[in-house]
C-alpha cells in the first residue's frame, strides 16, 4: 500500500495543479466586485487537497514499516472492471441505435456471460424477469411510466 | 407525544405498513448478500420513492436500513462473511455456532438482539433530536461553520485507516458540491458548458456508482472465492439447536443491553460507525464474561452483544441529522437526499416546520422495528436461502436495478453517465483506501459548509480576532485542532493498520477468525 500511496499523492497533488492552474479559472468566473468570488471554496479545497498529497508523499516516504507489499488491485478485479466497464459503453451505444430494450438485455446478458453463467435458461429467464418486473412494478403497482 | 400518536395514526395503515414490509424484506435480502448493505439498498430505492406517499416513501427507506442492518449477521453467521464490516464481530461467534449445528439458535438470537438494540435506540432518538434541536437554533454561521468543519475532520479521521487519506477524501466530497450555479451569483461553476450540471452534481447517481456498482466490480473480481464460501453452509438437526431457550436469554440480556447502549452512544457521535459500535460492544461483554477464552468459539453472548450495537447505531446515528443537519453515517447522508425529496429538511427547524412528518417519522422507525421481528423471524430459513445464491447471478441484478436507480433521478441518460463516472472513482477509493463514507459525507454537507463559511466571512468582517466574540466556534476549533493532533500522533502514514472501521460496504469477503 506504501507505493499506491506514494503514486495516489503524486498523482492527486499534480491533478490539483492543473485544477488550479488551468481548469478553475477556466471553468468559474470571477464574480462581480464587492462580492465573494465564487472559486473561493473551490480554490480552497484543490489547496487542501494538494496541501493533504503532500503530507501522504511525506509520510510514506519516511515510514517504512508497511510491510504490505501486495498491489492494491488484483488482476482479476482489474479484468472485472474493464469488463463491466465495457459492458456499459456496449449498453449505453446500443441505448442510442437499438433502443431501450435492447440495450438491457445486453446489459443484463452480457454481465451473465461475462461472470461465467451459460445455461440458456438463465440466460432467457433473467432478463425477462427483470424486465418484467420492472415494468409491473413501475406501469401496474406504481402506476407511471418511468420511459 | 399527542404529536407521536398522529404519526401513529398515519403509519398504522395498510398503505404505509406494506411498504415498511416491502423496505424491511428488501433491506433483510440486501444485508444477507455480502458487500451489498444498507447504504446501497437505500441509494439504489430513492428514485422508486418518487411516486410514494411522503411517509410511505421515508418508512420503505428506513425499512431497508433497519432491515439490512439486521439481514448481515445471516451471511456472518452462516458464512463467516459478514453482509456489511459491523457484522463481523457476530460472526466471531456466530460462525463457530453454525459450525457446531447451531446456526438457527445464532440466527434467532442475532435477530431478537437486533431488534431490541434498534427499538431501544429509536426511542433514545425521539427523547434526544428535539431537545438538542433547541439548542442547535442558537447556532449562528460561525458556530455552524466550526461545527461542521469538526464533524468533517472527525469523520474523516476516524471512517477510513488513514487520517490524511480521509481528509482528502472529504475536501473532494466539498469540492464535487460547489459544481452548479453559485448561489449568491448565479455564476456556473465547472459546468463545462453542460446545461445538466446547472443544479450541481446529483446525489443519487453519485452515490450508486460509488457504492453499488463499484462493489459488484471488485465482487466480480473475487467472485470464486466467494462462491466456494457459499457451498460450505452447514445445518444442525437437534431441537434445543434451532431455538433460543430461557438460559440462552438470561445470558444474554446485560449483553444485549450494553451493546445498545454502546452502539447509541457510537451512533450519535458523528463518523465512528456501526463497526466500532459492535466491535467496542463484543470487546465490553467479552472482558465483563467470567470465562473470556470462550469468547470466540460459539458463544452465544458474542452475537448478541455485536447485532444490539450494530442495530442501535442505526437510529442514533440521526440524532445529529435530525438535531444539527449534519450526517452522522454515509446512510444518513443517502437519506438527507430522500428526507429533502419528500418535504423534509433535516435540521433543527425541521420540529417546528414540520412536526407531523417529523413524528410520522419516528412512528415509522418503530413500526420498522416490529415488522422487522415478524418478517425476520418468519422468513429466516428463506432469507438463509438468499446467502446460497451464487454471485455470477447476483450481480447482474444489481446493475440493472442500479441503471434503473440513476435513470430515473433525472429521467435522463445524463444519470447514468454520472453513476460510471462516479463507478470508476469509486472504484479506486476502495482500492486505495480512500474513505467514500467521508466523500460522501462532504459532498452532502458541503454546500452548508461553503454557505456558512461565507455569512462567517461576512459577520466577522475578515477580522479573525472577532472570533473571540464567537466562543462556541473557538471550542469546535480548538476540538478539531485537538482530533487531528490525537489522530496524527495515533496514525501516520496513509497504509496504516487501525482497528476495523466501517468504510461501508465490504469491500471482500475476508475471513474474521
Amino acid at each position: 500500500m506504501r507505493r499506491a500511496n506514494l503514486i495516489s499523492g503524486v498523482a492527486l497533488f499534480l491533478s490539483g495543479a492543473v485544477m488550479l492552474l488551468f481548469v478553475l479559472p477556466a471553468q468559474i468566473e470571477e464574480g462581480p466586485a464587492g462580492m465573494m468570488s465564487p472559486r473561493l471554496v473551490p480554490q480552497l479545497m484543490i489547496g487542501l487537497i494538494m496541501g493533504l498529497s503532500v503530507l501522504l508523499v511525506a509520510t510514506n516516504l519516511r515510514d517504512t514499516r508497511d510491510a504490505d507489499t501486495a498491489p492494491p488491485f488484483t488482476r482479476a478485479e482489474l479484468k472485472a472492471f474493464a469488463a463491466i466497464m465495457g459492458l456499459f459503453a456496449l449498453t449505453l451505444l446500443l441505448f442510442f441505435l437499438a433502443g431501450v430494450l435492447s440495450a438491457v438485455v445486453v446489459l443484463i446478458v452480457g454481465a451473465l456471460l461475462i461472470l461465467g453463467e451459460r445455461r440458456p435458461l438463465i440466460l432467457l429467464l433473467m432478463p425477462l424477469c427483470l424486465v418484467g418486473g420492472a415494468y409491473l412494478l413501475f406501469y401496474r403497482v406504481l402506476g407511471t411510466a418511468i420511459l | 407525544m399527542h404529536a407521536l400518536l398522529n404519526g401513529f395514526a398515519d403509519v398504522l395503515t395498510l398503505y404505509t405498513l406494506a411498504w415498511i414490509g416491502v423496505g424491511v424484506t428488501l433491506g433483510y435480502v440486501l444485508g444477507v448478500l455480502p458487500g451489498l448493505g444498507k447504504a446501497t439498498g437505500v441509494a439504489v430505492a430513492i428514485p422508486l420513492t418518487f411516486y410514494l406517499q411522503p411517509v410511505a416513501a421515508i418508512a420503505l427507506l428506513i425499512g431497508i436500513a433497519k432491515g439490512s442492518a439486521a439481514g448481515s449477521a445471516v451471511s456472518a453467521i452462516l458464512l463467516n462473511t459478514p453482509g456489511e464490516p459491523s457484522s463481523a464481530p457476530t460472526a466471531l461467534d456466530g460462525y463457530p455456532m453454525a459450525r457446531q449445528g447451531k446456526a438457527q439458535k445464532a440466527l434467532k438470537m442475532g435477530l431478537f438482539a437486533s431488534v431490541i438494540g434498534d427499538f431501544l435506540s429509536t426511542l433514545l432518538l425521539i427523547c434526544l433530536a428535539a431537545p438538542m434541536a433547541r439548542y442547535a437554533l442558537l447556532i449562528g454561521p460561525v458556530e455552524l461553520c466550526a461545527i461542521l468543519v469538526f464533524s468533517m475532520t472527525f469523520i474523516g479521521g476516524l471512517s477510513g485507516k488513514s487520517l490524511i487519506k480521509g481528509l482528502i477524501a472529504g475536501a473532494f466530497g466539498v469540492f464535487f458540491a460547489t459544481v452548479g450555479l453559485e448561489t449568491e451569483t448565479f455564476i456556473p461553476r465547472m459546468t463545462f458548458g453542460l446545461l445538466e450540471l446547472d443544479d450541481g452534481l446529483p446525489l443519487v447517481p453519485i452515490a450508486i456508482g460509488m457504492l453499488a456498482v463499484a462493489e459488484m466490480i471488485v465482487q466480480a473480481g473475487n467472485m470464486r472465492q466467494l462462491d466456494r464460501e457459499t457451498e460450505e453452509i452447514i445445518d444442525g438437526t437437534r431441537p434445543e439447536d434451532r431455538v433460543v431457550l430461557w438460559s440462552d436469554w438470561k445470558r444474554c440480556f446485560a449483553p444485549i443491553l450494553r451493546g445498545t447502549l454502546i452502539g447509541s452512544a457510537v451512533g450519535i457521535l458523528p463518523g465512528l460507525g456501526a463497526s466500532v459500535g459492535s466491535f467496542l460492544s463484543y470487546g465490553a461483554t467479552r472482558r465483563a464474561s467470567d470465562r473470556p477464552e470462550e469468547f470466540g468459539t460459539g458463544r452465544i453472548e458474542g452475537v448478541a452483544a455485536a447485532e444490539s450495537a450494530d442495530n442501535a447505531v442505526v437510529p442514533a446515528s440521526f440524532v445529529p441529522l435530525f438535531a444539527l443537519g449534519i450526517p452522522g453515517s454515509v446512510i444518513a447522508a443517502i437519506l438527507i437526499a430522500a428526507f429533502v425529496l419528500h418535504g423534509l429538511t433535516p435540521g433543527p427547524r425541521m420540529f417546528q416546520e414540520q412536526p407531523d412528518l417529523v413524528a410520522a417519522v419516528y412512528a415509522a422507525m418503530l413500526c420498522a422495528s416490529v415488522v422487522l421481528l415478524l418478517i425476520g423471524y418468519t422468513g429466516q430459513r428463506i432469507f438463509a436461502q438468499v446467502a446460497r445464491v451464487p454471485v455470477r447471478l447476483i450481480i447482474p441484478v444489481v446493475l440493472f436495478l442500479c441503471c434503473v436507480g440513476a435513470w430515473m433521478e433525472t429521467g435522463s441518460v445524463f444519470s447514468i453517465y454520472i453513476m460510471l463516472a462516479f463507478t470508476v472513482l469509486g472504484f479506486l477509493a476502495k482500492k486505495l483506501d480512500f474513505s467514500f463514507v467521508t466523500f460522501l459525507i462532504g459532498f452532502v454537507i458541503g454546500p452548508s459548509v461553503e454557505l456558512s463559511f461565507r455569512q462567517s466571512l461576512q459577520i466577522l468582517d475578515h477580522d479573525w480576532t472577532r472570533m473571540t466574540e464567537h466562543p462556541i466556534a473557538l471550542v469546535f476549533i480548538a476540538l478539531t485542532v485537538a482530533v487531528l493532533v490525537v489522530l496524527a500522533r495515533g496514525r501516520t502514514g496513509g497504509g496504516a493498520v487501525g482497528a476495523v472501521r466501517d468504510t461501508g460496504t465490504t469491500i471482500t469477503k475476508g475471513r474474521t477468525s
